[in-house]
């Protein structure tokens, strides 16, 4: 069971989400300034800041993993509100119920939470592709990891691939007009401008792909667990 | 002004026939004009290059100031789409582009890009030429708008098999149009687009009938296409190339469709279950073909077409002014600094003043710091539930037996929300930060700190992030065994048609259903009439707004929007979400006339009918001018033998420091109208009762 993910792994996880959103929060609000309210980075950087703690302060010895991520949910929607907070707590939820009573996880197991959160975003939030949404960034990671899983590649090279095609789709944003949330009303405006949503989506995406390959877990084929 | 090298005169590559690049149309003149005073040229090298005296390109430039070509007004607009057609065939390495301008005529932009097209193909084509066709409605357009031009020895080649889809620009039309048109030979491809399996695709291709019509398209030199975005608005998803929902998920990565076949962003072909399937031409043999044309245009089509160009499946672009320079802004062209002037077009407008004052300490404390302040005012009206300032609760409100009311959204409205806190109004508020919903856990505080045992009603505005906060909190609260009942508010009838009444967001006119659902539960009706009531205030509340000025947010600190110098915007959201319309302020009795005539047009009052009316600043207007704006709005009631039953003129729900009014009116029956004149105690909204 050495190769399999535990509890731990995952607040290290969000530990390097958190740390990263907090660096990135001048640049993410300074892009939703261009095309929003101004407030993604701020939204972003309090909401997995707030998951910390509330990782922090829990008992998280012996849990089953989805406590985990309800933990995460409850205080990132509590500290976020808006648009953002439901959707990522969605996300969250959606992994809670993929994990379920499991105390661990395999790598390939570990790979389709990605899947989860962004299928638990698709739900909430009925965005499609193009609409120049955080699903731009993540509906590509999760067919990536989807495909991947399917070609039988290492988990490490999965993740990768799945970070690659989030950035990607992020970057894709740029051609797109908003055709949900305050941005729409921007309409052609929008033209040119990265998506503050997409690009957090990718980063964290990034973060999440190098966390778990930084567990030295994820290098294994399919098979073992 | 500064002068450049005649060198530059290499960037323009003149047409083989007249010498003349494809976006100055057949106009010598244009040619010249732009050579002198945009490539800045010298007349002699313009003589030289377009193969005439300098005496000629004298008078062309005379004859350009005369004609008013070189006015400052009219070349702006003129040389708009010069420029984004120089800087597109620059940026992506074309032989030719033409830009038409983007709003000109009353024709539908498809067929002033066929049209545009057929110009363009009519005079590239030769004799001799094989020319494939893909299919589409520009396409179609191209085919009806192209005249022969007397060569020989043409041929048609469709592109693609063809569909039985019921559309008019069909592969097999779009091919059959063109051939009939420049008097070609069609060459059709007799088999259908995309067949039931790869087995039987090759097993077609093996007759000899197909087998001589693909070895026609192999010899295509020359071919028109169009390019299909995969929208959901997109007609791909109609046509018989792309209908089945079953296979999209292997094109996730898909942005765009040539010919029945897919392309990423980065113009890559996405391969997938269809491409086996699919009879016609191959993306590979499609960039092989000496001169490809595109005809497409719309912004919808912006990352199709960039991911097209990208690709290298044009060599020949057809667009309008707005799209090519969307595809430019998207993949982040500068303009470079070629001319002696800068190029205004490339540029976004600079805002005149970058930052608004306001009167705040931090903007991340502004929200608290206001709650602070507005329970210290009115404390003997509110109060925080739990120490929390985001939930607060009616001092004089919750009791048991009675219906509690729970209502909320961001701040920023004040003294939306929690002014309509009180006895007769409702029993607890939750608030989320500026323009963003409360998150579920203060809106769970205030359903139990409003709960009297016979269910709690919440009423919020419809908008994405409210409505997801709030069903959250009553799927929490029902699982606590409380009964809940949600009524999301749409009055503003300028944000979407009647036909979609559900999509429309919930401004102003709140204040009229706050006040007829507090009356309810103040009565002590049960759960299912308090509802039936609100939803009835709801359905008879009219609101339009109009803003003269946007908005601007305490972390930026600056315009939410921009609006024109002399410009209103009518229909506008209290978050700054776009309206129906733009157009010049006039007078402030028009103004009120554009707001009151979609009111009446929709809420269709018959002679005698009473109304409630919410003259509301959306915060910046002062009372003096919503007092101008009421007499007009009671000469016009007057006029349609509308009775007034009360009036309310101020600041009742506002969006920051927008400047700009909304006018509410609530169509009142019996029922609502005793509801209305209930006694309530609210911050901003006190009624002592009926006097009688």
């Amino acid at each position: 069971m050495t190769d399999a993910i535990l509890a731990p792994d995952l607040v290290i996880m969000f530990r390097a989400i958190s740390a990263r959103m907090t660096e990135d929060r001048d640049y993410l609000s300074e892009l939703d300034g261009q095309i929003g309210d101004a407030d993604h980075g701020t939204s972003m950087a309090q909401g997995f800041a707030a998951v910390v703690r509330a990782l922090h302060d829990a008992d998280l010895a012996d849990v089953p993993l989805s406590d985990v991520f309800s933990i995460a949910a409850r205080s990132f929607l509590n500290a976020v509100g808006g648009a953002s907070g439901p959707l990522y707590a969605s996300a969250l939820m959606s992994a809670a119920a993929f994990a379920g009573d499991a105390r661990s996880l395999a790598p390939t197991q570990t790979l389709q939470l990605i899947e989860a959160m962004s299928a638990g975003i698709a739900k909430r939030g009925k965005a499609a592709l193009g609409d120049k949404t955080m699903m731009d960034a993540w509906s590509p990671a999760a067919h990536a990891i989807r495909t991947g899983l399917e070609s039988d590649l290492a988990p490490e090279a999965v993740l990768a691939r799945a970070a690659a095609a989030a950035r990607s789709g992020a970057e894709a944003t740029r051609a797109m007009i908003a055709s949900r949330g305050r941005a729409a009303r921007l309409g052609e405006r929008s033209l040119g401008h990265l998506d503050p949503g997409a690009t957090s989506a990718a980063t964290i995406i990034e973060v999440i792909a190098a966390a778990l390959c930084a567990t030295g877990k994820m290098g294994q084929g399919p098979g073992s667990s | 002004m500064a002068r450049l090298k005649p060198s530059s005169v290499t960037a323009v590559t003149p047409n083989p026939e007249t010498g003349i690049p494809l976006r100055f149309g057949d106009d010598p003149l244009l040619w010249a004009t732009w050579l002198y005073y945009e490539e800045g040229m010298t007349q002699g090298d313009i003589a030289e290059a377009i193969g005439v005296s300098r005496a000629t390109i004298n008078a062309y430039l005379a004859d350009a100031r005369a004609r008013g070509v070189v006015n400052i007004q009219i070349v702006q607009e003129k040389f708009q789409s010069l420029t984004v057609s120089n800087a597109l065939k620059d940026h992506f390495g074309l032989e030719d582009c033409m830009v038409i301008p983007t709003d000109g005529g009353d024709r539908p932009l498809t067929q002033r890009l066929g049209a545009a097209g057929a110009h363009v193909l009519s005079k590239l084509m030769k004799s001799g030429d094989t020319l494939g066709v893909t299919w589409g409605r520009s396409m179609l357009a191209m085919a009806m708008a192209m005249r022969g031009r007397d060569l020989q020895d043409l041929r048609v080649v469709q592109a693609t098999g063809g569909t039985t889809a019921k559309i008019k620009w069909t592969p097999e039309a779009c091919a059959t149009r063109l051939a009939e048109a420049v008097g070609a030979r069609c060459i059709p491809i007799s088999a259908p687009a995309i067949v039931s399996s790869a087995a039987m695709r090759d097993l077609l291709l093996r007759e000899s009938v197909l087998s001589e019509q693909f070895a026609a398209l192999a010899d295509v030199n020359r071919i028109v296409l169009g390019i299909s975005s995969l929208r959901p608005e997109s007609t791909i998803h109609t046509s018989g190339f792309f209908d089945d929902a079953r296979l999209h998920g292997d094109y996730v990565e898909a942005v765009g469709s040539i010919a029945g076949r897919f392309i990423n962003a980065r113009g890559e072909p996405v391969v997938g279950p269809l491409d086996a399937r699919t009879i016609g031409i191959e993306l590979s043999a499609l960039r092989k073909i000496d001169q490809r044309i595109a005809v497409a245009g719309g912004f919808d089509k912006v990352p199709a077409m960039l991911a097209a160009l990208r690709g290298g499946y044009v060599s020949v672009l057809v667009t309008d002014s707005a799209t090519g320079l969307g595809i430019l802004t998207a993949d982040s062209y500068v303009a470079s600094s070629r001319r002696s002037a800068p190029a205004p077009v490339l540029d976004a407008p600079a805002p005149r003043r970058s930052r608004v004052k306001k009167l705040i300490n931090n903007p991340s404390a502004v929200v608290d710091e206001s709650l602070e302040g507005a329970v210290l005012a009115h404390g003997h009206l509110i109060a925080p539930i739990g120490g929390s300032l985001r939930s607060l609760v009616a001092r004089d409100g919750p009791r048991p037996g009675k219906v509690g009311l729970v209502i909320g959204g961001g701040a920023g409205h004040e003294p939306g929300f929690l002014g309509y806190v009180g006895r007769g109004l409702a029993d607890a508020v939750a608030i989320g930060n500026v323009f963003a919903a409360p998150p579920p856990d203060p809106i769970i505080a205030c359903t139990l700190a409003a709960n009297g045992g016979a269910g709690v009603l919440y009423v919020y505005g419809n908008y994405s992030g409210d409505v997801m906060n709030f069903e959250t909190a009553a799927e929490m609260a029902q699982a606590e065994g409380i009964a809940v009942r949600s009524i999301v508010t749409t009055d503003d009838i300028a944000s979407s048609p009647l036909e979609n009444r559900g999509g429309r967001r919930g401004v102003a006119g709140n204040v009229f259903v706050y006040k007829i659902a507090g009356a309810a539960c103040d009565r002590m009706l049960p759960l299912e009439t308090c509802e039936a009531l609100t939803r009835r205030a709801n359905a008879q509340t009219y609101t339009v707004g109009l803003a003269l000025e946007p908005c601007s947010m305490p972390d930026t600190q600056r315009a939410t929007f921009a609006l024109g110098d002399d410009d209103i915007e009518i229909g506008v959201g209290v978050h700054g979400e776009p309206g129906v319309a733009r157009q010049r302020l006039g007078t402030a009795d028009e103004a009120a006339d554009l707001m009151i005539d979609r009111i009446l047009s929709e809420m269709n009052p018959s002679e005698g009918d009473r109304v409630a009316v919410l003259v509301n600043s959306l915060g910046g207007t002062p009372m003096m001018e919503l007092y101008v704006i009421n007499r007009r709005l009671r000469q016009r009631l007057k006029a349609r033998g509308i009775g007034v039953h009360a009036t309310w003129v101020g600041h009742y729900f506002t969006s920051l420091d927008m400047v700009g009014v909304s006018l509410s009116l609530l169509h009142l029956d019996a029922t609502l109208t005793e509801l209305l004149d209930a006694p309530c105690n609210g911050a901003a909204m006190y009624c002592p009762g009926p006097s009688h």
